[in-house]
C-alpha cells in the first residue's frame, strides 16, 4: 500500500488563460504566485500553490498528490505497473514546472491525469488572498469517474486511501483525518467536477454566498450542508466547466471507531438542507448511473 | 416603573383565519392550541399560547407583557392613568381569550396596542409543531414607532427596559437577559412590525430557506447574520403582509453592569454582516 501524504495541487487547462486567473484572484479570492504566458499558478495556504491555470489544454486536468520519498515514489511505480497503469516519470524541467523534486504520472480509469510527487515547494511566506473569503486551504477534488469501481480500487487497494462513506455509488476518500480529500462520483464522463477550498467558518462561506451572486456568478449548488461529511458548502462555476466549491465546519473522521456508511442515492443525501442542484452528480437523479460502474 | 417580564403573546386580526391558521401551522410550523368559532391559538414553546389569529380587522394587532404578579398590574395601571394614558382593565371573557387571569390594555405614544398580562396560562403538554421548523419559543417583536427617540425613552423610562443595541435610530431594547425582546423601528403608522420565533440552530434556519421557498413564501431578508445579536435570521412574508423572522443564536447580555449598547449603522450592513440586503420597508 503506497500511503498518501497530502492532496497538493490541481492544474486545469483553459481556453482563456487571462479570464481563469481573473475568476480565482477576483472571484476565488486566492493569491497569484507566478503567472507568465502559459500558466498562473496560485496560492492558498502554506503551500507554495494549490491552483494552476495552464493553457497547455494536453495537460488538461491534474491532481496532485504527495508521497513522502523517492523510495515510495519507486514502489508506486511498481504497484501502479503491476495493476495495469501506465506511468510516466517527469523529467526534471516537468518536475521544476510543478516546483517539486520528482514525480510520477498516470491516467486514471476516466482519463484524469495524476501526479505523484515528491518534496513539492513549501512558502516561507505567509498567505495573503486578494480578497478577504477565508480561504484557509485546498480541501479536496471532486472527481467525475466512467467507472467509479475501478477508481474506489485504484484509491483504497494500490494507493492507501480509505472509503469514509458512500452516497449510492459516489465514494468519499480521505488520505487522512478530513472526511474526504477526493470524492468520486458516477458520470457518463470523465473530469475534475469541482475544486474545494476550506473556509474559516460559516460567516465567511455566507458572505461568499451574497459576493457570488452580486458578482453575477452562477451558484451550481448550496449553501447546503452534506449529511455525510458535516460540511457547509457553497459550489459555483468556475472556468471552463469546472465547478469551485468553499467548505467549512464539518465532522472529522475518528479514526478507530469510524465505519463507511452508505447514503441512498438522492438529492438529501447530498444537501441535508433542502438546496437542489442540476448538476447530475448532485441531484440523486441519475440512478442509472450506477450502471456505469464496471 | 413597569415592570416588563417577558414578551406574552401576540394577537393579530385576519379576515382570513383559516388561511392563517394554514401559514401558523403548516408553513411557520406552529401548533394550534385553541379552536374557536372566531379565533385561533397557537403555541411555540411550553405556554399556552403565544399567538392568537382572530377574525377582525388585520390593522388591530396586540403585543402582550407578562408581569410579575398582580401589584406590579395595578401600579402600571396607576402610572398609565397619571401620564395621561388610557388604561382598559380587561373583562372576564376578554381575559379568557387571552387565556390570562388578568390584563390590562393600552396604548404606547405611536398608538401600539399594548397589553400587560398577569398569570398567562402554561401548558401541561409539551409544544410539537405541525412540521419539523426546530422553533424553540416565541422570542420577540418589532414595534412600529412614528418617533424613535420619543418611544425610547417610553420604553426605558416609564417601563423598565434596556438599550442593547442601536441601528440607526431603530433600538433593540431588552428586558431579561436576551438581547431584545422589542425592537422599535421607525415607519408612518402604528402596529407590530415583525415577529420573531427562535429555532434550534443555523441549520433549521437554512432547512426553513429552501423549505420556505419551495412553498412559494415571499423571502424578504436573509438568510443573513445580525452583527448586533449575532443571530442568523431569516424574514419572510405572513398573511396581510405581516413580516415573520426565524433566528438563531442570539446573544444573552449575562452583565448589565458590563454591558454597553452600541450605534451600528443605518444600512444593509447594520442588519447584516454577510451582506444579505433586506427588502423590509422599515429596513430600508
Amino acid at each position: 500500500m503506497i500511503a498518501i501524504d497530502q492532496l497538493r495541487y490541481v492544474r486545469l487547462g483553459t481556453r482563456d488563460l487571462g479570464a481563469s486567473v481573473d475568476f480565482a484572484h477576483r472571484i476565488l479570492g486566492l493569491e497569484l504566485v507566478e503567472q507568465d504566458s502559459t500558466q498562473a499558478t496560485f496560492r492558498s495556504d502554506f503551500r507554495d500553490h494549490t491552483l494552476v491555470f495552464t493553457n497547455d489544454m494536453k495537460l488538461a486536468q491534474t491532481i496532485g498528490f504527495e508521497v513522502r520519498d523517492v523510495e515510495t515514489l519507486e514502489r508506486a511505480a511498481d504497484a501502479l505497473a503491476r495493476n495495469g497503469y501506465d506511468i510516466t516519470r517527469g523529467t526534471p524541467e516537468e518536475a521544476a514546472r510543478r516546483k517539486v523534486k520528482f514525480l510520477l504520472s498516470f491516467a486514471d480509469a476516466s482519463g484524469v491525469t495524476i501526479d505523484l510527487v515528491v518534496r513539492p515547494l513549501h512558502s516561507g511566506w505567509r498567505y495573503f488572498p486578494s480578497r478577504d473569503a477565508g480561504i484557509t486551504g485546498l480541501e479536496a477534488v471532486a472527481l467525475r469517474s466512467t467507472s467509479v469501481a475501478k477508481g474506489e480500487a485504484l484509491w483504497t487497494e494500490v494507493l492507501g486511501g480509505k472509503v469514509s462513506d458512500w452516497v449510492g455509488d459516489a465514494a468519499f476518500i480521505r488520505f487522512d483525518g478530513a472526511h474526504h480529500r477526493l470524492a468520486l462520483h458516477p458520470s457518463a464522463s470523465g473530469g475534475v467536477l469541482a475544486v474545494e477550498f476550506a473556509v474559516e467558518s460559516v460567516d465567511q462561506l455566507m458572505q461568499s454566498s451574497y459576493f457570488l451572486q452580486d458578482q453575477q456568478v452562477r451558484i451550481a449548488h448550496g449553501p447546503g450542508r452534506r449529511p455525510a461529511s458535516g460540511q457547509m458548502f457553497l459550489t459555483f462555476a468556475g472556468p471552463d466547466g469546472v465547478l469551485f466549491s468553499y467548505v467549512a465546519e464539518g465532522s472529522p473522521i475518528v479514526e478507530a471507531t469510524h465505519r463507511p456508511r452508505q447514503f441512498p442515492r438522492r438529492a438529501q443525501s447530498f444537501c441535508g438542507w433542502g438546496s437542489r442542484s442540476d448538476i447530475p452528480e448532485f441531484n440523486g437523479d441519475g440512478g442509472e448511473l450506477a450502471g456505469a460502474r464496471t | 416603573m413597569i415592570k416588563l417580564q417577558k414578551v406574552c403573546y401576540v394577537r393579530l386580526g385576519t379576515r382570513d383565519l383559516e388561511g392563517a391558521t394554514r401559514f401558523a401551522t403548516n408553513i411557520l410550523g406552529l401548533e394550534v392550541s385553541g379552536w374557536r368559532r372566531d379565533a385561533r391559538h397557537f403555541k411555540s414553546d411550553q405556554r399556552e399560547h403565544t399567538l392568537c389569529y382572530f377574525d377582525g380587522d388585520p390593522k388591530v394587532q396586540i403585543a402582550g407583557f407578562e408581569v410579575a404578579d398582580k401589584d406590579d398590574l395595578d401600579q402600571a395601571a396607576v402610572e398609565l392613568e397619571r401620564l395621561g394614558q388610557h388604561v382598559h382593565v380587561g373583562t372576564r371573557e376578554e381575559a379568557d381569550a387571552r387565556v390570562v387571569r388578568e390584563f390590562i390594555g393600552f396604548s404606547d405614544p405611536t398608538g401600539n396596542r399594548i397589553e400587560l398580562a398577569w398569570r398567562p396560562a402554561v401548558s401541561s403538554t409539551r409544544y410539537h409543531g405541525t412540521r419539523d421548523a426546530g422553533i424553540t419559543g416565541f422570542s420577540h417583536i418589532g414595534l412600529c414607532t412614528t418617533n424613535a427617540a420619543r418611544d425610547e425613552a417610553f420604553w426605558t423610562r416609564i417601563c423598565n427596559a434596556r438599550v442593547s443595541d442601536r441601528i440607526g435610530e431603530a433600538a433593540l431594547l431588552r428586558i431579561d437577559e436576551v438581547h431584545h425582546s422589542i425592537a422599535l423601528f421607525a415607519t408612518d403608522r402604528p402596529g407590530i412590525q415583525h415577529i420573531n420565533h427562535q429555532v434550534e440552530t443555523g441549520d433549521d434556519v437554512m432547512r426553513s430557506l429552501f423549505f420556505l421557498r419551495e412553498h412559494g413564501v415571499n423571502i424578504t431578508f436573509g438568510p443573513g447574520r445580525h452583527p448586533s445579536s449575532s443571530a442568523k435570521f431569516l424574514y419572510f412574508e405572513g398573511p396581510d403582509g405581516m413580516v415573520f423572522e426565524y433566528s438563531s443564536g442570539v446573544r444573552s447580555i449575562a452583565d448589565e453592569l458590563l454591558y454597553r449598547e452600541r450605534q451600528l449603522r443605518a444600512d444593509p450592513e447594520g442588519f447584516c454582516q454577510w451582506g444579505a440586503k433586506p427588502r423590509i420597508r422599515e429596513f430600508i
